[in-house]
């Protein structure tokens, strides 16, 4: 891991969380955002150093109120969410231990904190403790050789000695259908907090089943949905061992590579970042970082990425829209590997021209 | 002030500069004599202390809450208007008036204990003339004291002759999530409340109380007064 402090250099690295984390597994295929989440470089910095509008982040309106949601359904010893995990679930009525795991006797640390979680949640799954709900457990999880600490806002919550975890998100779910980006995003969160708690209780003692609370319709009023995150896990997995394989990645990136945000001017640390091959897609947007960085790399060289991943997959093989106008074009000169998407092209041009004319 | 505007509109209109100009003066003083007389309740203190409406609202849940609950119920049962932020700092406050002459107030607004490590439970207050069982927070006391709070306000509002509808409304928010107390849509049923409260009250009691005296023994045993009344951990140590 020497290499990646390398790349770094003099300055302080920044802190994962289930967000940073999720938006990893949300573009697999990205190398820029791989190493530079592996090196723990300050994106946000970064981005200033390349004088890049301040633009990225959730909105504090949207932040705050998920905060007035999630307050909402936890008052009073979480009487919402019995409710409804009773209704889902078939909760009997004997299970309502409650217990907020962010009281450890003013030991605010972070150590301090995670000790409390494990315990309790160990004592939990032995059958000792009245514990149902287990508000705010700080978990842990090894991302590229770091401890990362997870504060989630949700709920870990034990019925017959499985564990689920429980997201509350602020997006509404009118007449059972939710907005399909959101719901994946929560999902993709929750997946990581499904994995760290597998790594304290084992396995086969967590649900892949996420239990989503989201207010029901136009009211304010909590539902409560299961969401499937195993496919999230999968990929999830898969990131985080490429993360500590990241030595493959680094082995392709010349001599002396550095990315140190202190000591480097802009320019240099444009050079740096172009370096790296980036898969932009649109939905980056929300999750990333550079992406408005990426976004104008693609615009600029006319990567067909900047159209989204349907089209981009579409075209398979073809990198730019150049290339793809120029393969459409009846006559051109085809290599052998583009022959078949150059036929589809040229016949979805045809129905085109005869439809505008 | 509407008579004042109409004349320095016709003064104008005919000409009469002097005149409008004098007026104009009249409406600004009868504007910043309105201004005054509006802004002077608003600017009158409470009748009645935080603390003693924080106390009063305390004594009607019968267990210990957090603060958002007590600042609903002392709006729709007593009228009152408190800020969420005046409760932030009442209880160190308390603490700090405890430390200096222990004993002094009648009653005191402190913290409620949780059951495992005797330390003050995040968010609660608790009044100090309870007995240290009704101030422990076990694992299931959140939702034994949730439940003997909506039963004590649906038999407070069957006491009164004419409640608030806010009362009622909050009854409801709470009737909601308790098995068979209502469905959330129109004014609560104080009496079908408490049969339903009562009904999931019976399931957990033995157990909370059981947990609940067992901690309130250890904590008779091992803290001094002081830490009974706000529990034990670094942080009251650092705040004395």
């Amino acid at each position: 891991m020497n290499r990646l402090d390398g790349i770094r250099g003099g300055t302080p690295g920044q802190d994962h969380n289930a967000r940073s984390i999720a938006a990893l597994a949300a573009n697999p295929a990205c190398d820029r955002r791989a190493i530079l989440d592996a090196a723990a470089i300050d994106k946000p910095l970064l981005m200033k150093r390349l004088r890049f509008d301040d633009r990225w982040g959730q909105s504090p309106f949207a932040i705050q109120r998920n905060q007035q949601f999630t307050d909402l359904v936890k008052a009073n010893g979480a009487a919402h969410l019995l409710r409804l995990l009773r209704e889902l679930l078939d909760l009997p009525i004997e299970e309502a231990g409650y217990v907020n795991l962010e009281d450890v006797g003013g030991h605010e640390g972070h150590l301090a904190r995670h000790g409390h979680t494990r315990r309790v949640i160990k004592q939990t799954a032995e059958g000792l403790g009245r514990a149902t709900i287990l508000d705010r457990p700080l978990l842990r999880l090894d991302v590229a050789g770091a401890q990362v600490y997870l504060e989630p806002d949700v709920i870990a919550f034990q019925l017959g000695g499985m564990f689920h975890i429980v997201a509350i998100k602020s997006f509404a779910i009118l007449d059972d259908q939710a907005d399909t980006p959101k719901v994946s995003a929560a999902a993709r969160e929750a997946a990581v907090y499904v994995h760290a708690l597998r790594d304290v209780v084992g396995r086969d003692l967590v649900s892949h089943d996420v239990i989503l609370v989201c207010p029901k319709d136009f009211t304010n009023a909590p539902t409560a949905t299961t969401v499937d995150v195993r496919h999230q896990l999968v990929t999830l997995a898969r990131q985080l061992s490429r993360l500590t394989r990241i030595d493959a990645l680094l082995d392709r990136l010349p001599e002396g590579f550095s990315l140190d945000l202190e000591t480097l001017s802009s320019g240099e640390i444009e050079a740096a970042v172009a370096a790296i091959p980036a898969r932009y897609a649109p939905q980056c947007l929300s999750a990333c970082e550079l992406s408005h960085l990426c976004r104008k790399e693609a615009h600029l060289n006319e990567q067909v990425d900047a159209l989204g991943r349907i089209v981009r997959d579409d075209l398979g093989g073809i990198e730019s829209v150049t290339t793809a106008l120029r393969v459409a074009t009846p006559g051109e000169p085809v290599a052998d590997d583009q022959a078949e998407i150059a036929e589809r092209l040229r016949h979805v041009a045809r129905i085109y021209d005869e439809a505008v004319a | 002030m509407g008579k004042l505007r109409t004349a320095i509109r016709q003064a104008t209109a005919a000409g009469r500069h002097a005149e409008a100009r004098a007026l104009r003066a009249r409406l600004r003083e009868a504007e910043r004599q309105w201004d005054t007389g509006v802004e002077q309740p608003s600017a009158q203190p409470p009748l009645v202390p935080v603390r003693e409406q924080v106390h009063r609202a305390l004594t009607l849940l019968g267990a210990p809450t957090a603060a958002k609950m007590i600042v609903a119920v002392d709006e729709s049962f007593f009228g009152g208007q408190m800020a969420n932020t005046q409760l932030t700092s009442l209880r160190r406050d308390e603490e700090k008036s405890y430390r200096s002459a222990p004993g002094a107030r009648p009653y005191y607004l402190c913290a409620a204990l949780t059951s495992e490590l005797l330390s003050p439970a995040r968010g609660l207050l608790a009044l100090s003339t309870w007995e240290l069982p009704q101030r422990i927070i076990g694992p299931l006391s959140p939702r034994t004291d949730f439940l003997t709070s909506a039963i004590r306000l649906a038999e407070h509002l069957m006491r009164l002759e004419s409640a608030s509808t806010g009362a009622f409304r909050l009854l409801g928010q709470l009737a909601q999530n308790i098995p068979g107390g209502g469905d959330g849509f129109g004014p609560a049923d104080p009496a079908k409340v408490i049969a339903a409260a009562g009904a999931e009250l019976a399931v957990h009691q033995e157990r909370d109380q059981m947990d609940r005296r067992e901690a309130a023994a250890r904590a008779a045993d091992r803290l001094k007064p002081v830490e009974r009344l706000f529990g034990t951990g670094l942080k009251s140590v650092r705040s004395a």
